[in-house]
């Protein structure tokens, strides 16, 4: 029994493992949309954010240093979204797959080009030090709930509270009235006197980093191993923009929400264990497909979509301007 | 009164938009205290200047000074700081956020946090005004008179001393715009400046001190209001002595053409748009629609187009019942169609495409093959731009880069080549210069000439007064009653619009129903027989 | 600081765009050969290697032509169907999930009905990709049409649905699973039989694949469509105005199903021409040919004579790389990617500067 305990007790640490760098995707697309900006360039934004926080975070040693340049870097490439889309009005879906398909590609150039070079995490034990897993003192005791919830690595927490924080910026600041009214309707936001460019630039500069931190927990998660076939993305980003859909733009919310993708992600990798291990209860895990699970997120998210689309009267938290750039001198 | 004795000066303003001279060298002062009306045309660079003051455009040459001092205003943020507040046409509201939000927004220096007391503090300075409002409301629950108080609160709350407002009438009941004034001229009493933009002359007389006139885009004069009558005003505005007086066509009616009997609409949202509505045209008679913005205008319209379903009853033409058919179907039967919407391109025509291609858009079909038959539509497209005098570089330029009137002329005449029996036509003269709409004015007589009836949705109750038979007013989607044009007064169109005054149970008949219709009692109470439906494919 | 104000061009500004996108791609190269020097790579060799698509000094040219040509009719064709929805202002980002469907479906038709003589088998597996994507294309433009259902993240979704389909059915060893090798322990996919390989006709050694003509055929059809046919003039009446469209009696429902139909059709058809081209299906066949043909659609500002350009250049680019990797290993094909993404960023850049225009604000002008 305590066997199969300890399976369960694995298998929600888990679940909160997988669903960390939903949770930094989707907090920062949530930050961009709210800007009235789609961008779907998230799955770039994170692998750049990712392969450049771990180089240099190897190399100094450091778990802290790796985030900066994690954060620094995505935000950087934030700015060139917000340069191309907010100053020179180009159309928000082609610079974000365009932001993907260079970001992903920097990510294997720059492993391909380190070639030997490329730092293992063993050199760095400072930041895998960092990086380990901490018991929160009394609350890691209780049973169950304290090794599922309270004995993570510090990014853990750390997503799980830029979450906390973005709900109360965005919902009881001034600041995050403003930048849901450059959501909802920019005209409005601009003769309000409301800074639109500067907002929008400082809104997907921040969203892009919170991203790159997703990225470079996912390395670190993975052991820090470059493979020259397998981004460590993997389209987690992807999901990410369907989890912005699933949890209704609400970085609260989105703890929850990532839990539930998380989850899934997580029953693909342990299906096979928890069926054997609770075999009459759970013994039908065992013949569903690996890529069924994977393919759920997406699969929940289209079902929502189709039916938030047919309920009526819907209160939505999607911001009504999304996707549209502002030109305030377009007649 | 401090330093200087004007509030706002321009000096040399100059604007451009790709090749159109919206602004040439205008200079403007404000008073402080007064009311400023600023009088022009529809395209003579009203907005445009106003634009430059609330930030939302910069000027290309020229300089601003307030309180007598230079000042660059680059952004709406500057011109909130220099305690400009501008009250436009086209709301610029959040309908998501709630009324006090909204004003919250656009607050500067409003700290981190979001005060929760920030509703009871709207509604307090709200009283101040004299307005109540409910700070709590969505303002996509509003109604449009809720929304310009909004607006002007939004504009005070933020201690703008300089106050612009474009058009605010232009939406409003004649009671609501008294209301309006009186709240303006408390203003002016706590000492700010109004600019107040309109082209109803009457409001000018009424509200303001001086009036400054624009011709153009060029600045013409200002004239004090007590110096001044409507007659000079227009003259000013024009250029050249214009007479005021429409001509209304000869009346040779003929026959009910469209009959609508006990027609009920619903509107977007699901809501009863029209109600039991009964009227009639006769061939060669023009029959006004009267009404506050949102009555029901734009569903009538549409649903006689066949744009919008029917929820009962018929719309009878020529005998034939045309409810619910497809628009096509309608169409073929010789009933036009040209609403401009506020926007002026929404519908009828398709603004990236050429005029050609806009020509031919109803009857793109015509002809055998999968091939569409542009040489006949670049014909009549260079025709409709000869007769109508549509101002265009070629027949291929998109419909987008006309300026509003020959856009309409390019509708007008699209619609009037179809050679119709029956036009409904909404708004014809929206966005029109007086050029413009006296040429409109024209074109329709002609075809009440030739037997056609029209339907003449409208806003200026004077223009309907000249040129219409008759008008019928509506309210909440209601028949209020037919009045004849030279007979009626515009207190009573505006009590009738407003609902206060129902004519429609006056005598003993029911209002809206011709005497001589065209079809019996026994065939309106079996139903009348559809028109038969075109085909679609061909 | 001011002074400076962005004005939106008018006129004819075609000259200035050609010049303003070669110039961007000049740039990029540029960037993209700082980046290959750093590796130690001389750029001028390289860039000679990658844009001569190692046709020059090899006497298997003819292999680098069809080679050229497997990357670029997938993507002319995927952009092609992609425009014709773009121009009804219908945002289908399913390309990838649309091309994947077409090619199992063909693929499906080829493992089952092999016996049948090439001639009919071809035009089976066609039939059934260009219904099988084209139904996908229905069902979002029902969503559309009826609750109006967001259509970009539909399609988005649909991608990685059908993605993940694909490799279930290319890892999943089962005695029902005909799309794998019998023979194999592991799970690969089949070859297709060889009557359903894609014919061509052979100019010397070279084989000129029935399947490439025929989408330059389609090309033409396609301009001449959206161009002078009645059902183009809608699509684009329908993407510019569908109230406009609704008055003028044009079923706006009918011409979204119907132009969404086709075009999934059209990228279902390319997944076929590709599988049967290849002669076999993979999970990443697509080449990301679905997300390019999007940037392709769109920088072309949706003109059918700019697509084919496009098209070319993004080949010539991405096979270049390919073949340029034999003599550079270090280099592989993510160093396209990575120069697409840079080229496109500068084009965006350009766009920019055709668009618009900066002028200088005067102050206090005299007269």
């Amino acid at each position: 029994m305590t066997d199969s305990l300890s399976v369960l007790t694995l298998f929600f640490f888990s679940i909160v493992v997988y669903s960390i760098p939903l949770l930094y995707g989707t907090v920062g697309e949530i930050m961009i949309e709210k800007s009235g900006s789609l961008n779907l360039g998230v799955e770039g934004t994170m692998a750049i954010g990712a392969v450049l926080g771990y180089i240099v975070g190897c190399r100094a040693d450091s778990l802290f240093v790796g985030m900066m340049i994690a954060f620094i870097s995505s935000a950087l490439v934030g700015a060139l979204f917000s340069f191309l889309t907010v100053t020179l009005q180009a159309n928000q879906n082609v610079t974000g797959l365009t932001i993907t398909t260079f970001g992903v590609a920097l990510y294997y150039f720059i492993g391909n080009g380190l070639g030997n070079d490329w730092p293992q995490m063993g050199s760095a034990p400072r930041m895998v030090n960092s990086f380990s897993d901490m018991e929160i003192p009394l609350l890691s005791d209780i049973p169950g709930i304290g090794k599922i919830f309270f004995s993570h690595n510090i990014m853990v927490y750390i997503a799980v509270g830029i979450a906390v924080l973005c709900w109360i910026y965005l919902n009881t600041t001034t600041l995050g009235l403003e930048l849901r009214a450059i959501g909802e309707n920019p005209g409005a936001a601009d003769s309000m006197g409301i800074n639109i460019p500067l907002m929008k630039y400082i809104h997907i500069m921040v969203g892009s980093g919170i991203m790159g931190l997703g990225g470079l927990y996912m390395g670190l998660n993975m052991g820090g191993t470059f493979e020259g076939s397998n981004c460590w993305i993997n389209g987690y980003g992807w999901i990410s923009i369907a989890l912005v859909i699933f949890v209704n733009w609400n970085p609260a919310m989105a703890v929850v929400g990532t839990f539930v993708f998380g989850f899934f992600n997580t029953l693909r990798v342990y299906s096979g264990s928890l069926a054997s291990t609770f075999p009459g209860l759970l013994g039908w895990l065992g013949n569903i497909p690996a890529q069924f699970f994977s393919a759920l997120p997406f699969i929940i998210t289209l079902l929502i979509l189709v039916v938030d689309s047919m309920r009526k009267n819907k209160k939505s938290g999607q911001p009504a301007a999304i996707g549209l750039n502002y030109y305030r001198e377009d007649r | 009164m401090a330093d200087g004795e004007y509030a706002i000066e321009l000096r040399g303003i100059s604007k451009t938009f790709g090749s159109i001279k919206a602004n040439r060298n205008i200079n403007l002062n404000l008073k402080k205290g007064e009311i400023l009306a600023l009088l022009g045309e529809n395209g003579s660079g009203k907005t445009t200047l106003m634009n430059m003051l609330s930030g939302i455009y910069a000027p290309d040459s020229g300089s601003i000074f307030v309180d007598g001092k230079k000042v660059s205003i680059s952004s709406p943020e500057d011109s909130v700081r220099l305690g400009i507040g501008m009250v436009h046409q086209h709301f610029k509201l959040v309908e998501a956020f709630s009324c006090a939000d909204n004003i919250w927004a656009g607050v500067l220096n409003k700290g981190i946090l979001l005060k929760k007391d920030r509703y009871k503090e709207v509604e307090d300075f709200a009283a101040k005004f004299g307005f109540t409002v409910d700070a709590k409301k969505q303002v996509s629950l509003m109604s449009v008179s809720e929304k310009q108080t909004l607006e002007i609160l939004k504009v005070l709350y933020n201690g703008a001393r300089v106050i612009i407002l474009d058009e605010p009438t232009a939406v409003l009941t004649i009671q609501e715009t008294r209301k309006l004034f009186d709240v303006l001229r408390k203003m002016k009493e706590q000492g700010h400046s109004i600019i107040i933009i309109t082209h109803k002359l009457n409001e000018v007389m009424e509200i303001s001190d001086r009036v400054a006139v624009l011709r153009k885009g060029e600045y013409i004069d200002t004239v004090k209001t007590s110096e001044t009558d409507e007659k000079k005003l227009t003259e000013l505005m024009v250029g050249h002595k214009v007479d005021l007086n429409i001509e209304r066509g000869e009346l040779r009616k003929t026959t009910p053409l469209l009959e609508i009997r006990d027609l009920t609409i619903r509107g977007d949202e699901g809501s009863i748009a029209v109600e039991g509505l009964n009227f009639y045209i006769r061939g060669g008679e023009m029959l006004g629609v009267a009404g506050i913005a949102g009555s029901g205008q734009k569903e009538l319209c549409e649903a006689i187009a066949g744009l919008r379903p029917v929820e009962k009853g018929s719309i009878v033409h020529k005998g034939k019942n045309i409810a619910g058919l497809s628009p096509k179907t309608i169409f073929a039967q010789g009933i036009a169609f040209s609403f401009i919407p506020e926007d002026r391109l929404g519908m009828g025509l398709a603004p990236s495409l050429s005029i050609v291609d806009n020509v031919i858009l109803k009857k793109y079909k015509k002809g055998k093959g999968p091939f569409v038959d542009r040489k006949t539509g670049r014909k009549e497209a260079a025709a409709i731009v000869k007769d109508y005098e549509v101002v265009t570089p070629s027949i291929d330029t998109p419909v987008r880069r006309l300026s509003g009137g020959n856009v309409q002329k390019v509708l007008l005449g699209r619609e009037i080549n179809s050679s119709p029996n029956v036009i409904v036509t909404a708004y014809a003269v929206r966005g029109l210069d007086i050029h413009s709409s006296y040429m409109v004015y024209d074109i329709l007589n002609e075809q009440k000439k030739k037997g056609v009836g029209i339907l003449f949705v409208g806003e200026d109750l004077d223009v309907m007064m000249a040129l219409c038979d008759k008008i019928m007013v509506m309210c909440h989607g209601r028949l209020m009653g037919v009045v004849h044009a030279a007979k009626t007064n515009k207190e009573e169109l505006g009590l009738m619009m407003t609902g206060a005054l129902d004519l429609t149970s006056k005598s003993g008949k029911t209002a809206g129903i011709a005497s001589d219709s065209a079809l019996t009692m026994e065939e309106w109470e079996r139903g009348p027989e559809p028109a038969e439906e075109v085909d679609d494919d061909e | 600081m001011n002074n400076l104000h962005l004005v939106k061009r008018s006129g004819n500004t075609l000259v200035r765009r050609i010049v303003c996108y070669i110039v961007a791609i000049i740039i990029s190269m540029g960037i993209g050969a700082i980046l290959l020097s750093v590796l130690g790579i001389n750029p001028v060799s390289y860039y000679k290697d990658m844009l001569t698509i190692g046709l020059i000094g090899n006497r298997y040219a003819y292999k680098s032509v069809e080679g050229f040509l497997k990357v670029f009719v997938p993507l002319l064709m995927v952009s092609l169907a992609l425009a014709l929805s773009f121009k009804m202002r219908f945002w289908n980002i399913g390309g990838e999930g649309e091309f994947l469907v077409g090619a199992m479906c063909a693929a499906a038709v080829a493992f089952n009905f092999g016996s049948l003589p090439t001639a009919a088998l071809i035009p089976l597996m066609c039939l059934a990709a260009i219904i099988s994507s084209g139904l996908i294309g229905l069902a979002v433009a029902f969503l559309k049409c009826r609750f109006n259902t967001n259509e970009t993240l539909i399609t988005l979704m649909i991608n990685y649905i059908v993605l993940y389909g694909v490799k279930y059915f290319g890892e999943t060893k089962a005695d029902w699973n005909f799309f794998l090798r019998d023979d194999s322990a592991r799970p690969i996919f089949a070859k297709f039989p060889e009557n359903a390989e894609m014919p061509g006709i052979h100019i010397g050694a070279f084989n000129l694949l029935y399947s490439v003509i025929f989408t330059l055929i389609l090309t033409v059809i396609i301009y001449v469509y959206l161009k002078y046919t009645k059902q183009g003039y809608e699509i684009a009446v329908v993407g510019d105005s569908s109230d406009t469209a609704r008055y003028a009696g044009i079923k706006v429902k009918r011409v979204t199903l119907r132009t969404m139909f086709l075009s999934a059709s059209l990228i279902g058809l390319a997944g076929a021409f590709s599988a049967s081209a290849s002669a076999t299906v993979s999970s990443s066949m697509t080449n990301s040919v679905g997300w390019t043909g999007i940037v392709v659609a769109w920088l072309s500002k949706l003109s059918i004579p700019g697509i084919f350009v496009a098209s070319i250049l993004i080949s010539i680019l991405q096979y270049g790389c390919q073949a340029a990797s034999t003599s550079y290993p270090a280099i592989d094909r993510n160093y396209a990617d990575l120069l697409q993404g840079i080229i496109l960023f500068a084009v965006l850049v350009s766009d920019f500067t055709v668009t618009f225009k900066i002028v200088k604000r005067k102050e206090d002008a005299s007269k």
